[in-house]
């Protein structure tokens, strides 16, 4: 019985160095977890019955309350986004302007909560997409009113996510009034994370909304991550202790959003800008006046080149340089598998700090 | 031969269940470590059955549902059904409320094992609650012992 136990308990440890160290058992780990996270799928399931014989036997009366508090939800939904229209495209200008990159456009996909981890001291939860509905490593996870946090395991079909206020996550955020940026780490707490080493003299005060600033390179900025709770300055501390509360419903969500940004690093983004700057400079160079920047979409200029084209043969090969499009980044992304890319370095700050380094 | 064999997998399939079953927020910290007792108990009743080997397995099985580290769980696992075995002549004499006594013992040094390797881990839990599993499932020990006794003499399971 001894040996037994002794050759379980070494096989164990090695396991547990080769699962942490190298990703050589990832393939065991994703066969097992088709069959077992079924289990997740189980247990979710009387409440699912729940719901769905509650909607079966929801009132009219209900129902057409709900309808019409949608529909004016919607209404002012829409009315935003024409306003939005409008300033997306005076954003786009205006970056054209400034010679700075566009905006990159983020596609996202609902996703459903099909359970929780079972420790209570990690606070990860489980979806229902993964590896086959194209969900990588490291993607941020939104839901109606902010961030909630990044998957960090890949299965076939499901993944764990996660959440800002795991005490191993912290996230690069900025504050929307000023641009102050700060380090917001979560604290265990599903209502609470913490800003580290803000100083005592700079510029924040409560009901600041934080929002996410894509300094870690693996959160697209922008997005609201939580809104400062109370900032207190204590002489006997060395820097500001800045409370928060997420403004995402982390313990509440059911469905939940998944951030399908543009996969390529920064060197390849600022490669393929400057590529594009080159080819418009180029161009620039043949043909004098480059497309005016505030027009927002590039006037292809192929009337006046075709009507020149007899007389001047030189500005011909300019016309088809000229058709690219000015915004050097609008094209889509080449979409990257995830597994090329544990060679690029960590972001220091969006990474999980588990000393495992497993993710 | 073993008989109805099948009903000791369905047990240790329900414990994993409710081992991942949502529970409210105050009391996931109080969750019983339901694999390990189903396995003190089949260890102690069909000790040619249900052994090491078992629990390593199910430990395996238990890793990939909560997303630890491949053998963490199995380890743990595997370690307290040797104690469970090395201790089952005793158990066995012992009246119910010793033999919870003793559960509380073998599962409180698990989950300080399991403390040490979350540790090692980086996911160090900050503070010694997580012993209260294994006193929950001391508590629940006669309750998990009754049942499954009554269920194996109902099945005849051997």
């Amino acid at each position: 019985m001894g040996v037994r136990l002794l050759v379980l308990v070494v096989l164990s440890v090695a396991l547990m160095v080769v699962d942490a160290r190298f990703t050589l058992l990832k393939p065991v780990r994703s066969q097992m977890s088709l069959v077992l996270m079924q289990s997740y799928w189980i247990t979710d399931l009387p409440q699912r019955l729940w719901q769905g014989v509650a909607s079966q036997f929801g009132s009219r009366t209900e129902l057409v309350a709900e309808n019409e508090k949608l529909q004016t939800e919607n209404l002012l939904l829409q009315g935003r986004m024409q306003k939005l229209a409008a300033l997306t495209e005076q954003n786009v200008r205006l970056r054209e302007l400034l010679n700075s990159s566009a905006l990159v456009n983020e596609k996202v996909e609902v996703a459903e909560l099909i359970g929780m981890d079972p420790n209570p001291f990690t606070h990860r939860i489980i979806i229902n997409k993964g590896e086959r509905d194209g969900v990588v490593l490291g993607q941020p996870v939104l839901d109606a009113r902010g961030l909630m946090g990044q998957v960090v395991e890949l299965m076939p079909y499901t993944s764990r996510v996660l959440l800002l206020t795991d005490t191993t996550h912290s996230i690069p955020v900025q504050v929307n009034r000023n641009g102050l940026r700060a380090i917001a780490s979560g604290t265990g707490n599903p209502e609470r994370l913490e800003l580290r080493h803000v100083a005592d003299t700079a510029d924040i005060k409560e009901g600041d909304l934080l929002v996410s600033s894509g300094l870690g390179q693996r959160f697209p900025a922008g997005y609201p991550v939580a809104t400062v709770k109370e900032v207190i300055h204590d002489s006997g501390q060395p820097f500001a202790i800045v409370r928060a509360v997420p403004t995402a419903a982390l313990n509440r969500s059911r469905y939940l959003l998944l951030v399908f940004s543009d996969n390529r690093t920064a060197e390849e983004r600022a490669n393929d800008a400057a590529q594009a700057q080159e080819a418009q400079d180029q161009q620039g160079g043949a043909v004098t006046p480059v497309v005016p920047a505030t027009v927002p979409k590039p006037v292809v200029p192929a009337t006046p080149a075709a009507a020149t084209a007899p007389a001047a043969p030189a500005a011909a090969p300019a016309t088809p340089a000229a058709a690219t499009p000015v915004k050097p980044v609008a094209h889509p992304a080449p979409v990257k598998p995830a597994v090329t890319r544990p060679a690029a370095p960590k972001p220091p700050a969006a990474a999980p700090a588990s000393t495992g380094g497993r993710e | 031969m073993s008989r109805n064999g099948w009903m000791v997998w369905l047990t240790f399939a329900i414990g994993m269940l409710l081992s991942v079953s949502p529970l409210p927020q105050f009391m996931e910290i109080l969750r019983p470590l339901w694999l390990a007792l189903l396995l003190a108990f089949w260890a102690l009743a069909l000790p040619h059955k249900v052994g090491m080997v078992t629990a390593w397995c199910l430990g395996l099985a238990e890793d990939v549902l909560y997303g630890t580290l491949l053998g963490q769980n199995a380890l743990i696992l595997t370690l307290i059904t040797f104690l469970v075995l090395s201790l089952q002549q005793r158990l066995r004499m012992f009246p119910m409320w010793q033999q919870s006594l003793v559960i509380l013992v073998i599962f409180g040094l698990a989950q300080l094992v399991q403390l040490w390797l979350s540790a090692l881990t980086g996911n160090r839990q900050p503070t010694l609650a997580l012993v209260l599993p294994a006193l929950v499932s001391a508590l629940l020990w006669p309750w998990v012992s009754f049942g499954l006794r009554g269920l194996r003499r109902r099945f005849k399971i051997n």
